[in-house]
């Protein structure tokens, strides 16, 4: 099933009417981020937007919400476009098993048509834009950055493919943001130790499973590329950037290799971020971009982020949920049915369980919180009994309306961590988190009236099949 | 040299010509880093137009706090 490269996913997304391309001139400002803006405001199944007439650009072409539906996340997996949000986890879940599975290695890549060498330009070579009205610039925020760690260079799956907002801030210079936690992090970390700068590529216009892997939160030693092999369900094509050890993703539409610089932080900022506020202005590393390579016409791909949903909730979606669900199901596989950690990236997390005794479901979800993911997320932990779809919110909400007492079920953590991007959290990165058990107690937790639940009519499955069926005719 | 809307350094400078010859051009500020084109609203290119939440004060600039930290050499 996987795709070839980016331009093979929009055919895809063209053929199953996911594909809308905006022939009509448009501004790069306020056009462009507003109609990313606007795109996820009218519907949850809407299509990728394909940009081909810019003012001021003469050929250049703007890809958006390439992933920004759960139509378009399935049929990224391959998928029929109408796959429930609860089949798609599963799924991804059965796939995240074949994990890993070994690269494909490529001789030459497309993107090696055009090479700038020197005197890099950004600004003339890109079609970048403003995103959000008061940020500090014009960003790339959907690239593959790669790194290895220097302390470890041969470590195949410690070489990292991760997403992170990059501010184009001169015309060879970028800002980068690697919080703490990023992988990046700890390989920027390495580097200085060394005294030594960082070598990067940043890969643009990549095929989607490969962005989806970018963005989920797995071991610092597991591999993106093997894990986007195993979801893809065939190995994946990497392109070692020449005089680098840098594997890019090969079907990749512009790549930017350069290094960053050691000991150096510059103002950056603000950004409009994902949590819908501005992140505020900080001190950032920065990259020296040194080469340029481009397919010729190449497509730009962008996302918009800001207050959810938008595309930037669909990519980190199930990608973050299928993670935390694994390394619950390690510690109680016989308990965790599913997770929903989809809201602000996982700050709001769902834990669907079985309970084995009275306070099990607390349990749960103190250690949703102790995961990796849960570290800088997991502000709040909800709890369901394992009847309750942890994607369904009206389910949620009966739960949490029928089955939580506040005397009993509502626990508060004081002081722990989180993404300092929580504009709620004082110090940044400084939170108390709460759990709430809205699952029916159990012994020896006898309280409440839960002896008499209401179950379906005894054929509404036959039923749920039928419609589903007919509804898929239409 | 231009005036940069948000942090009113006179150090700007042009960085961009639009491929379509006249269309806009675009600008980057060395001192806030802050980058806008002459085809956007006054109020994103304009020192006196711009809101004056998000202005930024040169002098707060090197108070800044690093995310991540400069790693000490080992």
């Amino acid at each position: 099933m996987a795709y070839r490269d980016f331009r093979d996913f929009l055919e895809t997304l063209q053929k199953e009417g996911q594909l809308l391309t905006i022939e009509d001139e448009v501004m790069p400002e306020p056009d462009l981020g507003s109609a990313g803006r606007a795109i996820s405001n009218v519907s949850d199944q809407s299509p990728a937007l394909l940009f081909t007439n810019i003012n001021g650009y003469r050929d250049a072409r703007i890809a958006m919400n390439v992933i920004g539906s759960w139509p378009n996340h399935a049929l990224m997996m391959g998928l029929p476009k109408t796959t429930p949000v609860k089949e798609q986890f599963f799924e991804f879940a059965r796939r995240w098993e074949n994990y890993p599975v070994p690269v494909r290695r490529e001789a030459s890549a497309p993107f090696q048509e055009v090479v700038v060498d020197g005197n890099v330009n950004l600004f003339d070579l890109l079609p970048l834009f403003r995103l959000n009205q008061y940020d500090g610039g014009f960003y790339i925020d959907k690239a593959c950055v790669i790194s290895r760690d220097p302390s470890d260079p041969e470590h195949f799956g410690k070489q990292n493919v991760g997403i992170y907002r990059i501010q184009v801030k001169g015309k060879d210079r970028l800002g980068i943001q690697p919080v703490p936690q990023h992988d990046i992090a700890i390989h920027l970390r390495h580097a200085e130790e060394r005294g030594e700068n960082l070598p990067v590529a940043l890969a643009i216009g990549c095929e989607p499973v490969i962005t989806t892997m970018a963005a989920a939160p797995i071991a610092y030693d597991q591999s993106e590329y093997e894990m986007a092999g195993a979801i893809q369900g065939e190995p994946y094509p990497v392109f070692t950037l020449p005089g680098t050890n840098l594997d890019v993703p090969w079907g990749a539409e512009i790549v930017l290799e350069g290094e960053i610089l050691a000991g150096t932080r510059e103002f950056e900022g603000p950004f409009g971020e994902f949590t819908g506020h501005y992140s505020g202005g900080r001190s950032m590393p920065v990259i020296q971009i040194h080469r340029v390579y481009h397919r010729k016409n190449p497509i730009f791909e962008h996302l918009y982020i800001g207050m959810p949903w938008t595309e930037t909730d669909y990519m980190v979606g199930i990608n973050t949920c299928v993670p935390i669900y694994k390394q619950l199901k390690d510690l109680f596989p016989d308990e965790i049915v599913a997770v929903n950690a989809m809201y602000t990236h996982g700050l709001v997390c769902i834990v669907s369980t079985k309970k084995r005794y009275g306070g099990f479901a607390k349990a749960v979800g103190m250690s949703a919180m102790a995961t990796r993911h849960g570290l800088g997320y997991c502000k709040l932990v909800i709890l369901v009994d394992e009847t309750v779809d942890p994607f369904n919110l009206p389910q949620v909400m009966w739960a949490l309306s029928t089955k939580m007492h506040p005397a009993h079920d509502v626990i508060i953590l004081p002081d722990m961590s989180v993404l300092p991007l929580d504009p709620g959290s004082n110090p940044a990165g400084i939170t108390h988190k709460m759990i709430l058990d809205a699952t029916t107690p159990v012994a020896p937790e006898t309280r409440g009236h839960y002896s008499q639940p209401l179950d379906a009519p005894i054929a509404t499955e036959k039923w749920e099949k039928i419609f589903q069926g007919l509804l898929n005719k239409q | 040299m231009s005036t940069c809307p948000r942090c009113d350094s006179k150090e700007a400078g042009k960085v961009s010509d639009s491929p379509v010859s006249g269309a806009w051009t675009i600008y980057a500020c060395p001192v806030c880093f802050y980058t806008w084109r002459s085809s956007e609203d006054p109020k994103f290119t304009s020192s006196s137009l711009y809101n004056p939440d998000f202005k930024v004060r040169q002098a707060d600039i090197p108070k800044a706090i690093h995310v991540p930290e400069i790693a000490q050499r080992k």
